[in-house]
């Protein structure tokens, strides 16, 4: 990459960044019109990328020939390959799609909508039991645990807890019947009260995660934009 | 109460000061050590460099998770490129694009610095696979394969992977000894935690997740679906002090950087938390 297109490329990504951070100041301006430009570039940079970096390199290109390189001799680097043309038949049956703005031959668009919906449902049901059986499998844990003809109290402790705080949470989604007695109540209740610790390591990790993602825009403010400032001051 | 009415301005100043304080300085504490990661880095440390096989990693992140994704792919792809582990990059992200090709040149040139006389070459230590669309479809058609070159015709650069010694002869998924996900889109891991095998072979499978969805990843972990998992910066770091333990000339990287902030900042929110409490429990009984 060019060095002075690097440089710029930090400086405006800091502007950006100290742009999008103005609001905890207040609504301004500024962040507005940012806000915009990044709404812009997300739509924009979808369709772009998957054009430039999969459509022409990995499809138009090989299917066209022009990754053949014909030498002055007239010999070619290598042979056309014929077959490539069927690509043309899934991209045309995916553009299709478009005609969902026609209200004559919107059901050419319902063709392509009906095939992803059941390529997705099969695709989820294969998936579901690929990755909750050994979920399933992994749950039966035995409550005493032993190791060298002793008992790992630690791990069975452990175990304990898990299938407990399992059987707690699936009755207290159990509504085919309803807790009537005491024990019921308490045991579905204690259901609830293991989901809320749940939920709250839900909270804690998501506080993490965005401290990390400030974290790091910190460093790139700190670090890289002001470095980036001060050599193009000086230059 | 004064603390009632503090503007939120404040707060934010607070936790910029105290987040900018260890990143100005250059100051980092030892990370606390993750069992997770732990196994991670086994699972890599064990992984052999063995002619026709490779390690196979997809970088499912973009900007938005940079910050914990990142450092935990470097250090993964640089563990194996030390050892020298052919590495086959890829992604079903498309924002990823930019770190297939930024993250194993910039580990190149550090580990080119480090030892003098050595070179890490594209094409031999890495292959850049580049961006595919398809999600669960392709993920699945991976072990179908007969021939990885067939499915992926060419690599990010438009070059034909039959082309790379590596992939000269005939790539199936039994050549893949190990898989390294690093993602924050739970989906897309899910798909390879369904698809990523045949009924008799599995690759070793190492996770790394943001820490939003650490909870989740864990029933992975549990379940033995997942043989390693970094469990977002923290995890990272941790990875990070076991490589620098294993080779002591390697220059410091962010993770354990961008871990310090955090843990800083954690202390700080913890603060806050109990000056809250303890404020509002005085109002409380101040009939505030």
């Amino acid at each position: 990459m060019n060095t002075d297109f690097a440089l710029w490329t930090v400086i405006m990504a800091g502007v950006a960044t100290l742009a999008i951070f103005s609001f905890l100041i207040k609504e301004n301006p500024f962040y507005r019109f940012f806000e915009h430009i990044f709404i812009g570039i997300s739509a924009g940079l979808i369709s772009v990328q998957g054009i430039r970096y999969f459509l022409w390199p990995q499809i138009l290109v090989p299917m066209l020939g022009l990754d053949i390189v014909t030498y002055p001799d007239g010999t070619a680097s290598k042979p056309y390959e014929p077959l490539l043309l069927l690509y043309i038949v899934p991209l045309l049956f995916g553009l299709l799609y478009y005609f969902i703005y026609s209200q004559r031959y919107a059901w050419l668009a319902k063709l392509v909508i009906g095939f992803s919906l059941g390529a997705s449902a099969g695709l989820a049901f294969k998936g579901f039991f690929a990755e909750m059986l050994p979920q399933l499998a992994s749950s039966f844990k035995p409550l005493v645990v032993m190791e060298d003809a002793q008992i790992n109290y630690l791990q069975s402790v452990s175990n304990i807890i898990f299938i407990f705080t399992l059987l707690a949470v699936m009755y207290y989604f159990f509504f085919s019947i309803k807790a009537d007695s005491a024990v019921e109540k308490k045991f579905s209740a204690s259901g609830r009260w293991l989901m809320m610790v749940c939920f709250g390591s839900f909270f804690g990790s998501t506080v993490m995660a965005r401290l990390a993602l400030l974290v790091e825009r910190l460093q790139f403010i700190l670090i890289d934009w002001i470095n980036a400032i001060k050599t193009v001051l000086i230059a | 109460m004064k603390f009632k009415t503090l503007d939120r301005r404040v707060i934010y100043l607070f936790v910029f000061l105290a987040l900018s304080w260890p990143l100005l300085k250059g100051f980092s504490i030892k990370p606390a050590r993750m069992k997770s990661a732990d196994k991670f880095y086994e699972i890599v440390d064990q992984t052999k460099s063995e002619p026709n096989k490779f390690a196979f990693i997809s970088f499912d992140f973009g900007p938005s998770t940079k910050a914990e994704n990142g450092p935990q792919a470097e250090v993964v792809v640089e563990h194996l490129m030390r050892r020298r582990v052919p590495v086959v990059l890829f992604t079903q992200y498309i924002q990823a694009d930019p770190f297939l090709k930024s993250i194993p040149l910039k580990i190149k040139a550090a580990l080119e610095a480090e030892m003098p006389g050595q070179k890490w070459i594209y094409g031999k230590d890495w292959i850049n696979l580049g961006f595919r669309p398809g999600s669960g479809l392709l993920i699945q058609s991976i072990p179908k394969s007969t021939n990885l070159a067939d499915l992926f015709g060419v690599d990010a650069f438009s070059t034909p992977l039959k082309e790379f010694a590596l992939f000269k002869k005939p790539k199936t998924l039994k050549n893949i000894s190990l898989l390294g996900q690093f993602t924050g889109l739970v989906g897309l891991f899910d798909s390879y935690v369904q698809f990523f095998q045949t009924t008799d072979y599995k690759p070793v499978f190492g996770h790394g997740c943001t820490s939003i969805t650490i909870p989740e990843a864990y029933i992975y972990l549990d379940s033995g679906q997942l043989q390693g998992l970094q469990e977002g910066i923290a995890g990272a770091a941790w990875y990070s002090k076991r490589l620098t333990d294993a080779y002591p000339n390697r220059k410091p990287d962010n993770a354990i950087l961008i871990n310090t902030g955090l843990g800083i900042a954690h202390l700080l929110l913890i603060f806050l938390i109990i000056l809250g409490n303890i404020t509002g429990l005085i109002s409380r009984s101040k009939g505030g």
